[in-house]
């Protein structure tokens, strides 16, 4: 599995595999896992529940830590790096899209939009046309003063959403992002993903199991059993 | 130095974010064994230990330097010394951090250990007097206090080291020095929910003197308990506005800081006050110095030495007086007697030295010169024969008239047992006076024990001739009577004669005083302890509280160091708040104390109500006490937050 000289892929999954040990027993949940991703590309992954779908986004969000395999971006080992060196990575490249949507309750929409600047030492003033922008992307320039308890859940999904893009990061990895919406805001949430995808050129991973939205992203993976299998 | 008791670093202690340990992942795969950071760091160790040792040794040195040299006052001395010592430590300590790019708290703990123990050894194994001058006054006041003593320096010293490391790891663990607070303070504010209007009521309430607020608040919570009632009875739905847990942890948090602080404040005053009192008292009724002659002459050339004395810089007066026990009875009767310790004065030259002149409340001290204008009383009862001739003059305390009976005019017999040649052997010598003054120095020991009679009648009543026990000597600053009392000494020429300053005089009592002052001081300390535990829970409710909200943050790239400088910030800012209000209530205390009194019974406690000092540097010491507990309180929570693995709070669905 040799990378053509030239051209490294901008994400690349390498013999990756998760075990959680459990007392004696052993539990394998992602086994010699192997992709590439290319920068703007579109990936769905669908498979059953329990089929490690968010261990595996998860540790390619370098938010926990393979037991075999590597994770490389632009042909680096991320797992080789520090746990700073890694917070600061992640702030830089990667933004997270929840299922449950997890904004911080005591902030205000336009508050939790701007975290992630905040986070990278932005000044305030920046941070917050930052925030502005991305929640006018995502179509809430009117919601920005509303606390998540004030929002509807596709509101909550939508300025989660925002909150993952505010600095515009290289790739989005989103887990069910539409997955306790009812079908009409789920379509809403999905045209929105495309949209950014199309206007903004980042790369996304988006766990799903809406038939629908994986089947409307260009490629399409399915993971069952710990591996990973092309499922078009 | 040996290495020794290092325990060796546990291997399963993982540093959080590198998962389960895989010990044979499957065959196909590559092993990611990247490189593990080392829970225990010889270098850092190190260099935790130089600068626990350099703080811990380094701090008498450099007070005694300080002291010495410079000739600083001891208080200034002391403190620059304890401040600098510190200093340096929280430096090395930081360096430590830096280093090892941890918070070192294994490498602390471990070099504190090792230093105390073999501080303690020392001071055990070796001979008393080889541990230098620091110890030396330990060791003075019994092993345990040695012990104790050297244990508690070793222990402040290890937490200056630590707040050294853990502020450096704070500040730039994240690989860059990174001071702001920005955002950190920002999710701090949210975690703590104090609106400006809540802490302007706290304010309120303390400057209100608390009990008004608390009765306030007693009245609305019971309006609102019946409106609750009220509606539940009727089947309204009436929500009462709940406060949330955490916040009211919080607020009581806040309120155990500022008690602790309070009480700190309130006491140390006190005990400041007592010690300035009775500093104030004894250096009125007593001198400043003391000149004695030592070996085997009488002091009989003591005019000559009082003038050169007087003419020694920084001396305001001096006084000649004698010295001896005698019992004293009222009238010739013999039933009322009381042992008092007589002073032969000189009365031209006594108020130059004492106030004694001041605290006569009835007869005149000129008396004792001219004991022929003393009104006699009209006899007021027949077995009391007038008295023949002109008796001379006496001076008595208010307590001891009163114990005698006697008052201005009267008769009283001094007895004293070193006696004639009588008829039949050795009999004791009595001889009438009158009582010329009554003083009151408002101390019980003097009011009930001393007498003056005038310095040449006392020298003829006791037979010593042209003699005196020593001078008495007042300078211009008390506070450098030692220095002052060793020059005179020097004018002197050594030899026979020898000085005491009014510290040595009375070093019993105020070595007591600083004692108790000390173990009141750590008694306390244990109140401000207990509030920082109650921060303790607090924050590690608040981080239960927000496991979720630590994920999140942590997947948005927030580090290790800026997850624990939000916990860090919440505890300071509740010990921060606790601290202020707990100074405002402190010194409103003690001024209310100060203005209202607090009355006492000057039998027992030799004054007649609470004194209070507030001293600055006092008061500082508790704040920063206070700061520095709630800070240490914070750490555990804070390192129990970054430690989260993201996946933990992330999975909690």
């Amino acid at each position: 599995m040799g990378l053509p000289s030239g051209s490294v892929p901008f994400v690349s999954v390498r013999g990756l595999g998760k075990t959680y040990l459990m007392g004696a027993r052993r539990l394998d949940v992602l086994r010699d896992l192997s992709l590439d991703i290319q920068a703007g590309e579109l990936v769905a992954l669908t498979g059953p529940s329990g089929s490690g779908k968010s261990t595996f986004l998860h540790v390619l969000g370098t938010l926990d830590a393979p037991s075999a395999g590597q994770v490389l971006y632009d042909g680096r080992d991320v797992f080789a790096m520090g746990e700073e060196a890694l917070a600061t990575f992640r702030n830089q490249t990667i933004g997270f899209v929840f299922q449950s949507h997890h904004l911080l309750p005591e902030f205000t929409a336009l508050e939790n939009a701007m975290m992630p600047a905040l986070i990278r030492r932005m000044p305030r003033a920046q941070a917050l046309a930052r925030a502005e922008e991305v929640l006018g992307l995502v179509g809430l320039t009117d919601r920005m003063g509303h606390r998540p308890g004030e929002l509807s859940g596709g509101e909550q999904q939508r300025v989660a959403l925002a909150r993952a893009l505010c600095l515009k990061p290289r790739l989005l990895l989103a887990d069910e992002p539409t997955g306790n919406l009812d079908p009409r805001t789920a379509e809403g949430i999905h045209a929105l993903l495309l949209d950014l995808n199309a206007r903004l050129g980042i790369s996304a991973v988006v766990v799903t199991h809406n038939e629908r939205l994986a089947e409307a992203l260009p490629r399409r993976l399915r993971l069952a059993s710990g591996r990973l299998e092309d499922a078009r | 130095m040996s290495l020794d008791p290092v325990p060796t670093p546990a291997p399963e202690a993982a540093p959080p974010g590198d998962g389960p340990a895989a010990p044979s992942p499957p065959p196909p795969a590559v092993p990611s064994d990247h490189p593990v950071a080392p829970v225990f760091s010889v270098p850092a160790f190190l260099l935790v230990l130089a600068g626990l040792v350099l703080a811990a040794a380094g701090a008498p040195l450099l007070q005694a330097a300080l002291a010495g040299r410079l000739g600083l006052p001891t208080g200034v001395a002391t403190g620059l010394a304890a401040g600098g010592a510190a200093l340096l430590g929280a430096a090395f300590g930081a360096a430590a951090a830096l280093a090892a790019r941890r918070l070192a708290f294994y490498e602390v703990t471990a070099a504190a250990l090792l230093w105390i123990a073999t501080s303690v050894a020392r001071l055990l194994l070796l001979p008393a007097g080889g541990h230098g001058q620091a110890a030396e006054g330990l060791e003075s006041q019994g092993a345990l206090v040695a012990v104790l003593g050297v244990m508690g320096s070793g222990a402040l010293a290890a937490v200056a080291v630590f707040v050294g490391a853990s502020l450096a790891y704070l500040a730039a663990g994240g690989g860059r020095i990174d001071p702001s607070l920005s955002f950190e303070l920002y999710v701090a504010r949210s975690h703590l929910k104090l609106s400006p209007r809540l802490l302007l009521g706290l304010f309120l309430l303390c400057v209100t003197g608390v009990v008004p607020g608390l009765l306030l608040m007693l009245v609305r919570s019971l309006l609102a308990d019946a409106a609750e009632r009220r509606a539940e009875r009727r089947g309204l739905l009436h929500q009462r506005r709940r406060m949330p847990a955490t916040m009211l942890m919080t607020l009581i948090s806040i309120g155990g800081v500022a008690i602790g602080v309070c009480a700190l404040t309130v006491v140390l005053a006190v005990m400041s006050g007592f010690e300035g009192d009775l500093q104030r008292r004894i250096l009125g009724q007593n001198a400043h110095g003391m000149v004695m002659k030592t070996g085997p002459k009488d002091f009989t050339d003591w005019r000559e030495t009082r003038e050169r004395v007087r003419l020694v810089p920084g001396v305001l007066g001096a006084t000649p007086f004698l010295y001896n026990q005698v019992m004293l009875a009222a009238g010739q009767s013999m039933e009322l007697m009381d042992g008092a310790v007589l002073k032969g004065i000189d009365p031209a030259t006594i108020g130059t030295v004492t106030e004694l002149p001041e605290i006569i409340e009835a007869g005149r001290l000129s008396w004792l010169d001219s004991p022929e204008a003393i009104p006699v009383p009209a006899a007021r009862d027949a077995d009391t024969p007038p008295a023949s001739g002109t008796l001379p003059g006496i001076v008595v305390g208010r307590e001891l008239a009163h114990s005698l009976r006697v008052f201005v005019g009267d008769q009283v017999n001094l007895v004293s047992p070193q006696g004639d040649i009588g008829p039949a052997g050795p009999q004791p010598k009595s001889r009438p006076f009158r009582v010329a003054a009554i003083f009151y120095s408002g101390f019980f020991e003097y009011d009930s024990k001393l007498a003056y009679l005038d310095l040449a009648e006392a020298q003829r009543y006791f037979g010593t001739g042209d003699t005196v026990t020593g001078l008495e000597v007042k300078v211009v600053d008390p506070d450098a009577a030692r220095a002052t009392m060793k020059r005179i000494q020097v004018e002197l020429g050594g030899y026979p004669f020898r000085t005491k300053d009014w510290g040595e005089l009375n070093r019993n009592l105020f070595a007591a005083l600083q004692l108790e002052k000390l173990a009141m001081a750590v008694i306390l300390g244990f109140i401000v302890l207990v509030a920082s535990f109650l921060v303790v829970a607090t924050l590690i409710m608040l981080v239960l509280e927000k496991v979720r909200e630590i994920a999140v943050l942590k997947s948005m790239g927030a580090g290790v160091p800026s997850i624990m400088r939000i916990f860090v910030a919440e505890g300071l800012i509740i010990g921060v708040i606790g601290t202020f209000l707990g100074l405002v209530l402190g010194v409103e205390s003690c001024l209310l104390i100060e203005k209202v009194g607090v009355q006492m019974d000057p039998e027992v406690y030799y004054i007649s109500s609470l004194p209070v000092r507030l001293e600055a540097g006092q008061v500082a010491l508790a704040a920063l006490m206070s700061l520095v507990l709630a800070y240490l309180a914070t750490i555990y929570p804070a390192t129990q937050a970054a430690r989260l693995r993201p996946v933990d709070g992330l999975r909690s669905e």
